[in-house]
């Protein structure tokens, strides 16, 4: 009897500091995100996917952490700046390049010796916005852009047949949505923010700066982009455009919805809404109407990027499973638009009710500017647009002002 | 007689039919995230706006109420908030008596520096806050929240008493004197009774504080099982698109225990229970 007891004594002894080491080789790995808490694409992460990548790793374990978007920027900047920053994070594209400036970011190149497989695999527009310097300091992980969308109610009454499909057709459908009455016309946007403005100026053929993102004289205060902030100023004061792009009079998507405004200008997150809250309705999409660049939109989306002081193995793990075909038909699945262009050929997206128009937008779509200064250069940009669009200063004016602010910008990083 | 009485009921009904369209102007957006909580999907602003839902729900409440942190969250807030008030209104009156009553070298100096801290904006203070913290291993902590919470409110809520202590009348501490009583007893069973009406406002603005407060949360919980209340309202939202009928529906969650506090501690506001306590 004592015998045995010393046997499993001794077992228990031994068995003991094997079971320590292996809880002690389960590594933890932080993924820090702005999924809304309730969300279905939440939900597929952790539901699904994570779970699914924990199985097949049985020794990494990934924690995901939501955080709101609004603080998420400042956020992580004060945990590195404490040394208690995430392994992986989900940033929106245009953090991407002001992290990397900081230095808390790592090189894939270095990091990832099978990175030019992944890099190779991805739309070359959203992995732009990971480089700084000549490195690349993440992946995309989703991506999205605005197209047109269109009201056929409101179409039906003004007696239009076709969505606008170059900028003079949008002018000249102008008069017959604004017939219709007082709160009635025909585009609705909601500021003067990069998002909302960009694809006017690209569209015109303007753009910010030259291509190596050095200077903005002669980009920024140039013709084209001068007459895209005048054509915008022209149809807000003809009563064409909505007040909205003020700041003041109803939302955008309001409007669109009880059919008052003909059309928005917005990406796919726009159809759960309608499906939630206005069930009857249904969105019609176009590509945006073209101008003398083109018809030229604005990609949004985010990019996935690992930490200096990171679990880099397991990050890096992790980070390659959100490049597998699997993850990234799931997560389209919930309104998170692949960055794969092969998995555009499968049966999903071939069958696809609307994510059609926005792949075929995506082929022209730019970045915005993918500097560190980018939030600084908006703030700028927005501010003009604002002096513009209420009378408080001529486009040429105001933007030859923002084109000496952002070149000081730009300045900073040369 | 009859001519005054009247302009004075007119003035009486001015001054409430004013009262009272300033009252619906202040209760309305309050009344608006009432209205909303149970709407059964508000991703875009109706217009006109509705404050009567057409198909009122309880949806809302029941998916903040299953998603994966909201009960823990409220749990957390409770605990952090409730250890928070009961920290600060000790620590603030005793350090406002010795403020008040005491003698002691560098006093003065003492008191304006503490005011002074007042005076430093928060958010200057949140990385070299997050560091210290990191190295005192406070991060992910709620006794790390309970110690900044309360050594934000301290210097606040101890001006605050330390008025309230100097106007109490002298007399009765040194009637307690001669009775033999210390200066503990006089603290404890003299002036912290006749103190309540301080203390009740001191416990509930610091009971608020802690459980409104989201930056330093934000930052310094990572944990999602450890965060509190807005931190969870805030996740809600989306980066594109919020259903705001969620995002009410959590916010009056949060803000119901707010109202009952002050339901409950009204009746402590109420002044002058030295009237008469000392005959002059």
């Amino acid at each position: 009897m004592k015998a045995k007891l010393l046997v499993l004594v001794l077992i228990a002894a031994l068995a003991l500091p094997a079971f320590a080491h292996a809880q002690d080789d389960v590594v933890t790995v932080e993924f820090w995100h702005t999924y809304n808490e309730v969300s279905p694409e939440n939900e597929m992460l952790v539901n699904t996917l994570i779970p699914m990548f924990e199985a097949e790793h049985p020794n990494i374990k990934v924690e995901s952490v939501p955080f709101p978007y609004g603080e998420f920027r400042q956020t992580i900047l004060t945990a590195l700046a404490g040394g208690e920053g995430p392994d992986l994070a989900r940033l929106d594209i245009i953090w991407s390049p002001e992290f990397a400036s900081l230095g808390v970011l790592l090189p894939l190149e270095d990091v990832m010796p099978d990175y030019a497989d992944y890099a190779d695999a991805v739309f070359a527009g959203p992995l732009s916005t990971n480089v700084y310097e000549g490195q690349h300091y993440g992946l995309p992980l989703d991506t999205n852009t605005r197209v047109f969308m269109y009201n056929s109610t409101v179409y039906e009454q003004a007696g239009i047949a076709e969505p606008p499909a170059t900028i003079d057709d949008l002018v000249a459908q102008c008069d017959a949505v604004t017939a219709l009455g007082e709160d009635y016309y025909i585009f609705s946007d909601g500021g003067t923010y990069g998002w909302a403005v960009l694809p006017w100026i690209w569209s015109f053929g303007g753009s910010l700066t030259d291509g190596a993102m050095t200077t903005s004289t002669g980009y920024v205060n140039g013709e084209e982009t001068v007459a895209a902030y005048e054509f915008l100023k022209d149809m807000i004061d003809s009563g064409c455009f909505s007040p909205s792009f003020l700041g003041g009079g109803m939302d955008s998507g309001t409007g669109y919805f009880t059919n008052l405004f003909a059309s928005i200008m917005d990406g796919p997150w726009m159809f759960p809404i309608a499906e939630a809250q206005y069930p009857d309705f249904t969105i019609q999409t176009a590509l945006l109407p073209a101008g003398v660049g083109g018809s030229i939109s604005v990609v949004g989306g985010e990019n996935i990027a690992l930490f200096v002081d990171s679990e880099t193995e397991a990050a890096l793990e992790f980070l390659r499973f959100t490049q597998s075909d699997e993850y990234q038909l799931k997560m389209s699945e919930v309104g998170q638009l692949t960055v794969k262009p092969a998995l555009l050929e499968s049966d999903y997206f071939q069958n696809h009710s609307y994510y059609g128009t926005f792949l075929q937008q995506l082929k022209t779509a730019r970045a915005r500017l993918p500097h560190p200064a980018w939030s600084q250069i908006e703030e700028v940009l927005t501010d003009a647009g604002q002096l513009i669009l209420r009378g408080e200063a001529s486009a040429q004016e105001a933007l030859d002002m923002a084109a000496e602010e952002i070149d000081g910008l730009l300045a900073e990083y040369e | 007689m009859t001519v005054n009485n009247r302009s004075q009921r007119m003035f009486h009904w001015t001054i409430l039919a004013l009262l009272t369209l300033g009252a619906v102007i202040a209760m309305a957006p309050m009344l608006y995230m009432v209205a909303t909580a149970f709407k059964p999907a508000a991703y875009v602003p109706e217009f006109p706006p509705k404050f009567i839902p057409d198909n009122p729900t309880l949806e809302n409440f029941r998916t903040a109420f299953n998603s994966r942190n909201f009960d823990t969250a409220l749990f957390n807030s409770a605990k952090v908030a409730v250890s928070t008030a009961l920290l600060v209104t000790t620590l603030s009156s005793m350090m406002a008596y010795a403020f008040a009553r005491f003698e002691f070298p560098g006093k003065t100096l003492l008191f304006y520096t503490i005011l002074a801290m007042m005076m430093v904006p928060t958010m200057m203070l949140i990385i070299p806050q997050f560091i210290l913290a990191s190295k005192l291993e406070l991060i992910n902590s709620h006794t790390g929240l309970v110690l900044v919470y309360t050594a934000g409110g301290l210097a606040f809520n101890m001006f605050l008493l330390r008025g309230f202590f100097e106007s109490l009348p002298y007399e009765l501490e040194e009637a307690a004197l001669i009775d033999g009583a210390n200066q503990f007893v006089i603290f404890w069973r003299i002036m912290l009774p006749l103190a309540r009406p301080a203390l009740s406002t001191v416990g509930v603005f610091s009971f608020l504080g802690a459980w409104d407060e989201y930056i330093w949360a934000l930052t310094v919980l990572t944990d999602p099982a450890k965060r509190t209340l807005p931190i969870a309202i805030q996740n809600f939202r989306g980066t594109r698109a919020t259903d705001w009928g969620l995002v009410f529906a959590a916010s009056l969650t949060a803000v119901v225990p707010t109202v009952l506090l002050f339901v409950f501690f009204q009746r402590y506001f109420v002044q002058g229970i030295t009237t008469g306590a000392v005959k002059k």
